[in-house]
């Protein structure tokens, strides 16, 4: 399958903190991936070189197969075509939900006021915040403010959804509102690429998992591939501390 | 009181000149201080530089001063001499615009990073970010330090006196070399002053609890 979005021998360097080392990975249309590992393996910093928001130490990023720093493409173009779900909420505080996710429509997608309003409608209905339009930030729960962020991203309809554990910072009580609209969103055929600790997410919905560890892909396969027998010992350790 | 009505055109003129100086100095040292903040969030180190010096001779010398060197040694320096009311209101503009460049630094910098990183991964440019996600942040948390420069910059204006603008207060002091009626007239002024600055204060009262949102509370 040709990727959407893919790296090659990406690596980030912060001074002499290698934060990604030599991975290489793609994601196909309709495929569902799910990175994972322990905190610090280097997930976040690999999605937001993927995402366009980073630009790697050395590698390349293609976005379908063209080599985005090589054919020097603009940027915010390419960025409006990969949602991003950050691990915190990221709203605009200054705008209501609905407004939140009308800026980019407007001035980036270029719609008028009226198709901007009714996508954005749309979009947080997808998500089952349509009662919750008109609230700021501030008035809405950490799992609800997650939900608008979603419908954010993929209301400007990209090719791919990059989602940087995106439950992370929320109980578990929400982090179940959260899981359950990326679930719908896989069922509907979203191309999504996910870094999380959601292991029973992965099960369900992966078609395949990547387990990082510091800054390098140790080990790619099925979910049940992890959930049975994954080859290196390191993976097996983390998957037996996630699963208790 | 009464005999000051014989002079109410000039108390009036006078009033309108330091109204005048006032907004127009607050409002260019609104611009100016928006692009110091932008230079010393976002500029090269020669701009950080740049604005830091300005700031700080702005910020560490008094107006009476700023006011002299505008009006008596840059003329004598460059043989060129601004009209006493554009000295005045450029002396102003930039010293109101060193103390708002820390007002508006501090709001800026208050929009939070993963605020920005959202505005950038939607596709936004670096102006339409700044245009709609960082500035109707920063002007709502502005506000309320926003109001004591506008009250600060009111009563400022008296220091005008010294290159000679005829703002409220050096009608005062003419009325009372003419009539030694000092009491009631620097009452008067006082008043006017009290009156005039309490208005603007609650006018920016009003327009804060108008326009902020619940979560987005002045930090600084």
């Amino acid at each position: 399958m040709t990727s959407i979005l893919e790296c090659r021998e990406l690596m980030k360097a912060y001074g002499k903190v290698i934060a990604v080392n030599n991975v290489s990975l793609g994601i196909g249309r309709g495929e569902t991936k799910v990175i994972f590992g322990p905190s610090g393996s280097g997930k976040s910093t690999l999605l937001r070189c993927l995402g366009l928001l980073e630009k790697p130490t050395k590698g390349s990023v293609y976005f379908n197969g063209v080599d985005v720093y090589v054919s020097k493409q603009d940027l915010n173009k390419l960025r409006a075509r990969i949602g991003f779900v950050f691990q915190e909420p990221s709203l605009f505080r200054h705008l209501t939900a609905l407004g939140n996710i009308m800026l980019g429509l407007k001035h980036v997608s270029g719609l008028s006021d009226a198709e901007a309003r009714r996508k954005a409608y749309e979009a947080l209905k997808l998500v089952r915040m349509e009662d919750w339009v008109n609230y700021y930030p501030a008035q809405l729960s950490g799992g609800q403010q997650q939900r608008v962020g979603i419908a954010r991203a993929i209301s400007m309809d990209p090719e791919v959804v990059l989602f940087d554990e995106p439950t992370a910072a929320l109980d578990v009580e929400l982090k179940w509102e959260v899981i359950s609209v990326m679930k719908d969103l896989a069922d509907r055929g979203t191309t999504m690429l996910v870094a999380t600790h959601e292991l029973r997410f992965a099960k369900e919905v992966a078609d395949e998992m990547i387990f990082m560890d510091q800054g390098q892909v140790l080990e790619v396969g099925s979910p049940d591939h992890f959930f049975t027998s994954p080859n290196t010992e390191r993976a097996r350790k983390f998957m037996a501390k996630i699963l208790g | 009181m009464l005999f000051l009505l014989d002079y109410s055109t000039f108390l009036i003129n006078g009033f309108i000149i330091t109204v005048e100086v006032t907004l127009i100095g607050v409002g260019l040292g609104l611009i100016l201080g928006i692009l110091a903040a932008l230079g010393d969030i976002f500029g090269g180190r020669i701009i950080k530089i740049i604005v830091n010096v300005y700031v700080e001779f702005f910020r560490g010398s008094p107006l009476i001063v700023q006011l002299f060197i505008f009006y008596f040694t840059i003329p004598m320096i460059t043989g060129i001499r601004m009209d006493v009311m554009l000295t005045a209101i450029l002396t102003l503009a930039l010293n109101s615009g060193a103390y708002q460049k820390g007002y508006l630094k501090g709001a800026m910098e208050a929009v939070f990073k993963d605020q920005l990183m959202a505005a950038l991964s939607l596709g936004l440019p670096t102006w339409k970010i700044f245009l709609y996600v960082v500035v109707p942040q920063a002007l709502r948390i502005v506000i309320p330090a926003w109001s004591n420069e506008l009250a600060s910059m009111g009563k400022s204006t008296t220091a005008l006196i010294v290159i000679g603008v005829r703002e409220f207060l050096n009608t005062g002091i003419s009325i009372t070399a003419q009539t030694f009626r000092p009491l009631e007239t620097y009452a008067f002024i006082t008043i006017v002053y009290f009156i005039w600055i309490y208005s603007m204060l609650k006018a920016l009262d009003m327009l804060y609890n108008k326009i902020k949102i619940p979560g987005l509370e002045p930090v600084i």
